[in-house]
């Protein structure tokens, strides 16, 4: 049953303080409400108890991000787009940046704010886990004065809070000491995007010559709070990650996680996902030492070297759709930088046989067509890529498609395969040029004229790729 | 500015809409969405979900796309708000709405004022966005008739018509 709007009284206040003077006056009575996003959802469905609300929507104090030599001061009131266009919460704290880009869609991260995810205080909600491992500290603040406490003792019970009725959090505050530590975080829920998880990980790491000096975990969805797994980071740290550390991570998480069954998931399945995502934090984290050891000017190149080897082979198998070449890449990690991975790729597809160039090629969609030829089953990306290098062609007048539809019909009857070209930036009518010209060309002689196309594409994904 | 009587009273609350002033009375937890469809007759903004899942409901306040369902309207006083009518200029269709029409990107309606005004969105941030980041960009808003290729599509055809224009 929908609220009726005559119901509620609302007002909005000038100032931080003659909003935390009100909530003195009558403390408990008049509910904050800064984007809406819980609380809006709740009066819609006739189910918010508070009668008397207070906006504290972009009061200038809430609303700012301070950076000082020691700590990050992020205002309560920023919202989740404050936080992704942040470049110390980008650069310094990607946990949170990541949680921030996955909470609901773009019209929700405009208005939901950090304090309010913390004040709303879900088990499952998705900057929590990062907030814990990151070491936050909050500042509290009413007509009393200000209080800083540590976050990690702020969500007492489900739903249960230490904020006192007439409080407002001010500001939530990251150390700024964790720029040289491993990150990892995960979330499953029932779909990759705009679902509430089932579980979540936040977790940081740092390991030397193989054993783990320092590792930080936390869990969202397994507990009546989002929860740091003291015991278990206890049981990992000083030791060395192997078979035996692996199976006591999975045991202690186990005994440490609190999950219920309810709409989203159930006990077993949670716990299950929980030993899950730790083992893979552990498990890349211990790889993540390899490619620390080496300068990396590249993120995504980073990131990608510390992929288990199946994850990374489907990472650059849109750049170039042969099997073998993918895993000729990954063979030859940890790679530095661009110049690295462009002469790995090129020496890695000479090496490779000419079938495994025919299996690149069938990942292609004919020039003029988007979709792959039959029998292929091509990456999105490759897909999407495939449809910028074309540009110029889809613009095409009709006249000169069908010209080229008919020489790519010639070509494939001449040599059993799909015609293969560097497409970026060409007209229509250049690559009809270039099909005819090709068409004469000796079988031996056209192969590797196609190869050197795909090399050529290759090399230009591979770029792309790198930007992320 | 108060109604008299005890308890909760309207209230004048003033904001511009597609660039024009309006003042409204309005109990200040209405929802932005009545206010506009039901008091000022701008009934783009649809109704979805009712609980920001959606995006149907979806404008602009202050350049930032919004659900209109989660915002009481006293939070839109003095902001600026643009609808999907607010979006093209007299009888010319905006190059989104062009777009969404000549690439079957509206299919039942519903979704298409959401759809186009996050696509705007993205559009004044990235004007030459990627197939995934126009997915993000759309990702709140919701499709029932499932119709998000065309829509994808009708998105990067109005960032190409707009970068060589």
């Amino acid at each position: 049953m929908r609220s009726n709007p005559s119901d509620y009284e609302m007002t909005a206040l000038p100032s931080l303080h003659s909003t935390v003077s009100l909530l003195a006056r009558e403390p408990g009575v008049w509910l904050p409400i800064a984007g809406g996003t819980d609380v809006m959802v709740q009066y819609a469905a006739g189910k918010l108890p508070a009668r008397k609300l207070v906006s504290i929507w972009n009061l200038p104090e809430l609303r700012r991000i301070d950076v000082t030599a020691s700590e990050i001061q992020i205002g309560a009131g920023c919202t989740y787009t404050d936080l992704r266009r942040h470049a110390v919460v980008g650069h310094e704290f990607p946990l949170l940046r990541s949680a921030a880009g996955w909470t609901g869609g773009i019209a929700n991260q405009n208005r939901g704010t950090i304090g309010g995810n913390i004040v709303n205080a879900s088990p499952a909600a998705d900057s929590l886990p990062a907030l814990l491992v990151y070491e936050a500290e909050l500042i509290l603040i009413s007509a009393r004065g200000e209080r800083r406490i540590s976050y990690a003792n702020f969500h007492t019970g489900y739903k249960k809070t230490l904020l006192a009725p007439d409080e407002l959090i001010q500001t939530v505050c990251l150390p700024r000491r964790f720029l040289e530590y491993y990150s990892h975080t995960r979330k499953v829920g029932t779909r990759k995007a705009q679902a509430i998880s089932k579980v979540a990980i936040a977790a940081l790491g740092r390991i030397t010559d193989g054993v783990i000096e320092d590792v930080r975990i936390a869990v969202g969805s397994v507990a009546p709070v989002p929860l740091r797994l003291k015991d278990t980071e206890q049981a990992l740290n000083g030791r060395a990650v192997d078979a035996t550390l692996l199976l006591l991570a999975r045991r202690t998480v186990a005994a440490e996680i609190r999950p219920i069954d309810d709409i989203r998931s159930t006990v077993r399945y949670r716990a299950a996902v929980t030993g899950n995502l730790v083992v893979e934090f552990l498990n890349r984290l211990n790889l993540a030492q390899a490619g620390a050891e080496r300068s990396e000017a590249n993120d995504v190149l980073a990131q990608w070297n510390r992929l288990p080897a199946d994850e990374a082979i489907n990472a650059v198998l849109p750049c170039c759709g042969s099997r073998a070449w993918a895993e000729g890449m990954v063979a030859r990690r940890p790679l530095a930088d661009e110049a690295e991975l462009l002469t790995a790729s090129n020496e890695t597809w000479r090496k490779v046989s000419p079938s495994d160039w025919m299996e690149a090629f069938r990942s292609h969609p004919r020039i003029g067509e988007k979709k792959p030829v039959m029998g292929s089953s091509a990456p999105g990306q490759s897909v999407e890529w495939s449809s910028q290098e074309q540009r110029d062609v889809t613009d095409a007048d009709a006249a000169a498609k069908t010209a080229l539809a008919e020489a790519n019909r010639e070509y494939e009857r001449r040599f059993n395969r799909i015609f293969i070209v560097c497409a970026t930036s060409k007209s229509a009518v250049e690559i009809l040029e270039i099909l005819r010209r090709r068409l004469k060309n000796g079988v031996e002689t056209e192969l590797h004229e196609a190869a050197e196309q795909q090399r050529q594409i290759t090399e230009l994904r591979l770029r792309k790729w790198l930007q992320g | 500015m108060n109604d008299s009587g005890p308890g909760p009273a309207k209230v004048e609350i003033s904001f511009a809409v597609n660039g024009e002033t309006k003042t409204v009375r309005s109990y200040p937890m209405e929802r932005l969405l009545d206010v506009l469809r039901r008091d000022l007759g701008l009934t783009g903004a649809k109704e979805g979900c009712g609980e920001g899942e959606c995006g149907s409901c979806a404008v602009l306040m202050d350049g930032m796309l919004v659900n209109s369902c989660l915002v009481p309207v006293l939070q839109a006083e003095a902001s600026s708000i643009v609808t999907i009518e607010g979006l093209s200029d007299g009888e010319t269709l905006h190059i989104l709405q062009q777009a969404f029409i000549d690439c079957g990107g509206a299919q039942c309606g519903i979704c298409s004022p959401g759809m186009i005004l996050a696509a705007s969105h993205l559009l004044n941030q990235n004007a030459d966005p990627t197939v995934e980041e126009i997915r993000e960009g759309l990702a709140g808003n919701l499709c029932r008739c499932t119709g998000y290729s065309q829509i994808v599509e009708a998105v990067a055809e109005a960032a190409r018509r707009r970068t060589s224009a």
